[in-house]
Formats: C-alpha cells, structure tokens, sequence
C-alpha cells in the first residue's frame, strides 16, 4: 500500500491547486499497486478425513496432509487506475489453491467504476459477490480478527464474485449512513464432487443480490436478499435415470435436480466495534429448493483488544433445514431386475440428501499485530459434526466416523502491501 | 458450560473497555476559517476520515485530509475520534482498498500541510496538533 503514497500526494498536490498540471500528466502517478496474503497451515485431529473450509477445496489436513498450507495461503495483487476523478479501474489477481489442486492465478476483480456522486456509483465487469458482511474482505486475512471467518456460515456460500453490474448508494437516514447496494450478474465455477469424484460444474445465472448497510458510530447492521438460477449437470445422469421410471420418476427429478433451479439466500448481521473489544454474529439462510437442499446457518464472535493483542472467540453453527432422505421410488411391483436399478438410484438420491454439513464449531484464538502490515494468528477448533453427517469433512476414509468431533489447529502470518 | 464461557468473554470485554477510557487533547479537528462548520460530534468526524460519509451534515462535500502512517499526531486522532489503533485503521483500509471500493484520505506531509490545503479549500477538514491552530483554520467543536 506504500506506493498509494505517491497517488495520495498528487492527489494532495491537487487539492491544493499547487501542482496540478503536473499531477495530471504524469500517468504512472494514477497507477497504484497493493497487494495482500496469507502463509498458514492447519492441522487436524481427524486423520481418516480432510477437513475442507468451502466447496472449492479439493484437500486440506488430516488424511492429505498432516500439516497443510492449502487451507488458508494465498496471494493477490491488485491495480488501481484513477482514470479520472470519477473513472476507477480495478484488476485483482489471486492465487490459491484451486478446486484441481493447482495454484494458477485466477482474475478476482477486474471492474470499472463511475462516481456519479461521491454517494451514488456504478460498476461493471467482475465484482465482489456482496453475501456476508466480510464478503468483500473473506480473503483478505489482514483485515479480519479470525484466522479466516466461520467456516459454517461463510461455506453457505462460497461463490465471491459475480460478472456484471452493481451500484450502491449512500444516505443518511437519521443518526445512521444508509448504502443500498444492488447486483446483478452471473458465474460460473468449477468444484470438486464431492460424493462422486471429479469435477463439477456450476452455472449461476441471474444473479441477483440486494444488500442494506446501516452504519452509526461502532454499530454496523446488515441485511441481505440473494436469488440465482442455478444449473449443476453433474445431477443429470441420476435425474435423467429418474425421468425413464414414468411420472413417479419424472415428479421426483423435477423436485430435486438442479436446472435452472431459484436458489435464494437471507442473511442478517450486526457488528459492534469501539476499537477496545469488538462482537459480531451473522444468521443467513441459502434454499436452493433442490437435492442440495436448505441449510441455516449464525455464529456469534467476540474478541478484545490488548495493545497488539487481540484473543477471540467464536461460536458457529451450520444445520439443515431440508429433509436428509426421502424414500424414492417405491420397489414393490417392480421385476427384480428393475428393483435392483431403482433401489440403487434411490441409494445415490439418499446419498447425496444426506451429504449436508451440519456441525458445531467452538474457536478460540489469538491476533498479533507483530509488525506493521503483519498480523500473526493462532487459532483452536473444536468441530463436532451433528449425528451421521460429515461435517465440512471430506476425502472420506475406511474408519471415519459421521458425527463424532475433530480439533483443528490453525497459524497463519497474514500481511498486506 | 457455554453459559459460564459467555459470562468470562463478556467480563473480559468490560475490562477492555474500562481500560479504553481515556483519551488525549491535544489534537484538534480543524476547518478552514471560511467554512460554515462549527461543531461536529466524534462519530461524523469519524465517518469522513473512515470514507463512510463523504458530506458535512449541512449537506456539503467534505474533503478528509490525513496525516502520515506512524506519526504520533494520526495515532492520537484514530484512537480519540474512531477508538481504532494504527493496526486496526490499516486493517480498517485494506478491507475498502482490496474491493476497489475506496481510496483512502488524501495525505498531507504534516501539520503544516494540512493548515495550508485547509486554507485554500473551504471543503477540506484535517486534524493538527493543538500548538499549531492559527487564524487560517477553526477548530471543529467536538461533542
């Protein structure tokens, strides 16, 4: 961030009428470049499954890896282009692991932003998915008190940005500052399949997301409506099994494939920060109204601050709200041969009703702002999955068991520039 | 259990915010002479230097100037008006900047920088050591 410095003179220079034609021809002064990261490694009790923070994370600690830096270690960079007073560019690029296990770059944001008033602006291109309250920052370690922020409410949903537009706008209502934000766009992600193997595809179309910030002093409340169309095909060929056994069949692909799909989240939060201690908790709901099911999820969090010090805790939960199986197809009636094929099909559809995570988290951790523009993290999980699921646990093993509890330890030196 | 846990956090917070209690005096909000802003409470000079309010509460723009990273001056100030640590307004601007969604302040060398680009532009307001107040600027009466 040092090289903003010379941004901000100019811009200082400018201001104050002195050396403004210099200012203004000199391109590289409308250049600045900061960049953030993380280097961590996490360890897990749980050795006969990986413990996987989002959707996105092919491996992580505990059967993989003993010790592995995969969950939180990245790197980004980011350009700035002050075109004009009113005319921002901004380009974002990461890299972390990916969903192949591969570190490739990947483009994060890369937007054009118009001021139409210091209240009122507008973006185009890829911009931050706005869902939770550090959505904008979830990556951004540095920022945040947590080695990284509750898995069960932030792996809701893990999508972070979106193609097309957005605008937000500013005022004040009574005491409070009031930005309204609105989005509209698309994505498309890679993922690993989690019961199957391989790699999935989703398209999420219609992206529409509507966030309300009420800021007044240290408080900070939020609201938030999301829907999208989603489409996963890796659903089809059981769907498409499904279809071929009459309307039976055909009425349980259309209740629980994913084509299309109105997937639609809620979410509220409040923060409260007078810089001596902090609390924060978020509630948020995601129903995409299909085989992946309904799921809510809070957390509550607080920490103080003691000089450089910052202890936390947090308490996080993430539960299921849909139905964990369903009976299928009924078998009776049907030739032996053709029992067999659908009781399989029913064991595939139960199969992935009941891939749901639903546990318990109880963190405790440490912050240490050591030096300027690093911070050095400490963290304990202590997970217990909710009876006969998996929790956020994958890469599942002869041996593990659902339910049951994992304690996950975690550092990580996290640093801006 | 979890009650006991909940009752240990919220003591150890009421520590932390008895210990938060004092404050400095010796930096001042200021404004250029010719602006109609007179007072202001902690809160509204906190959001126009943290970019959350870009108007005075008359409805005018305003123009936050800060001062250097690590200079005494910008620390009292940060901790008076926002009660946030130099860590915490660095940690505060890397969650705006990375989003492309803001720019911080613009920053002037020293005090004597913020008094001159007050002068000339009556949007501007800054914040300077108490010593340094003269006829040019008008210090923000702070509630």
């Amino acid at each position: 961030m040092t090289s903003n410095r010379m941004l901000r003179i100019a811009f200082a220079a400018a201001l104050g009428h002195a050396t403004l034609a210099a200012a203004d021809d000199d391109w590289m002064s409308r250049f600045s470049f900061s960049g953030y990261g993380t280097l961590g490694v996490v360890r897990s009790s749980e050795r006969n499954a990986d413990y996987l923070v989002d959707q996105f994370k092919p491996t992580g600690p505990g059967f993989t890896h003993e010790w592995s830096p995969d969950v939180d270690s990245r790197l980004a960079g980011q350009m700035t282009l002050k075109v004009s007073q009113s005319l921002t560019g901004v380009v974002q690029v990461i890299v972390q692991q990916r969903y192949d296990d591969t570190y490739k770059p990947e483009v994060e944001w890369a937007n054009l932003k118009y001021d139409i008033t210091p209240d009122l602006s507008v973006r185009a291109g890829r911009t931050v998915l706005p869902v939770f309250m550090v959505t904008d920052s979830r990556k951004v370690g540095y920022a945040n008190p947590w080695v990284r922020p509750p898995v069960e409410v932030y792996g809701l949903v893990p999508l972070t940005h979106s193609d097309g537009i957005d605008g937000s706008f500013r005022w004040p209502i009574g005491a409070f500052n009031n930005t309204f934000q609105a989005t509209y766009g698309r994505a498309d992600i890679k993922f690993p399949l989690p019961v199957s193997g391989g790699v999935g595809d989703a398209k999420v179309r219609d992206i529409l997301a509507l966030v309300d910030t009420l800021e007044h002093g240290f408080l900070t409340l939020r609201l938030n409506y999301g829907q999208a169309k989603l489409t996963i095909d890796a659903f089809d060929p059981l769907f498409n099994a499904f279809r071929q056994f009459g309307p039976a069949g055909a009425s349980i692909a259309d209740r629980f494939e994913l084509k299309d799909r109105r997937a639609e989240f809620v979410g509220a939060g409040v923060g409260y920060d007078p810089g001596a201690w902090f609390a924060i908790a978020e509630w948020a709901q995601f129903d995409t109204h299909s085989v992946v099911g309904k799921r809510s999820a809070w957390y509550v969090s607080g920490g103080a601050r003691l000089g450089a010090l910052t202890p936390y805790a947090t308490y996080s939960r993430v539960k299921v709200d849909s139905a964990t199986s369903d009976p299928g197809l009924p078998l009776a009636g049907l030739p032996p041969q053709l029992a067999q094929t659908v009781a399989i099909l029913n064991g595939a559809l139960n199969a992935q009703l009941s891939f749901v995570p639903a546990q318990t988290t109880w963190s405790a951790g440490v912050r240490w702002d050591a030096w300027r523009s690093v911070a050095l993290k400490a963290q304990y999980d202590h997970v217990r999955r909710d009876q006969g699921t998996n929790g956020t646990f994958g890469n599942i093993q002869p041996g593990f068991q659902p339910g049951g509890s994992a304690n996950i330890f975690s550092v990580a030196a996290d640093f801006v520039f | 259990m979890k009650a006991r846990v909940l009752i240990g956090l919220s003591a150890l917070l009421l520590l932390a915010s008895i210990e938060s209690g004092a404050r400095a005096e010796d930096v001042v909000a200021v404004v250029s002479a010719k602006s109609p802003v007179t007072s202001l409470t902690q809160s509204q000079v906190a959001d126009i230097f943290l970019g959350k309010a870009s108007r005075f509460p008359d409805g005018t723009q305003a123009i936050p100037i800060d001062q250097p990273e690590d200079t005494p001056v910008r620390d009292r100030f940060y901790t008076q008006v926002a009660g946030k640590s130099p860590a915490q307004v660095k940690a505060y601007w890397s969650k705006i900047i990375f989003t492309g969604r803001g720019q911080p302040p613009v920053q002037a060398a020293n005090g004597v920088e913020v008094k001159k680009m007050i002068a000339q532009n009556p949007a501007a307001i800054g914040y300077i050591d108490s010593t340094l107040v003269d006829e040019s600027v008008r210090v923000v009466s702070m509630k």
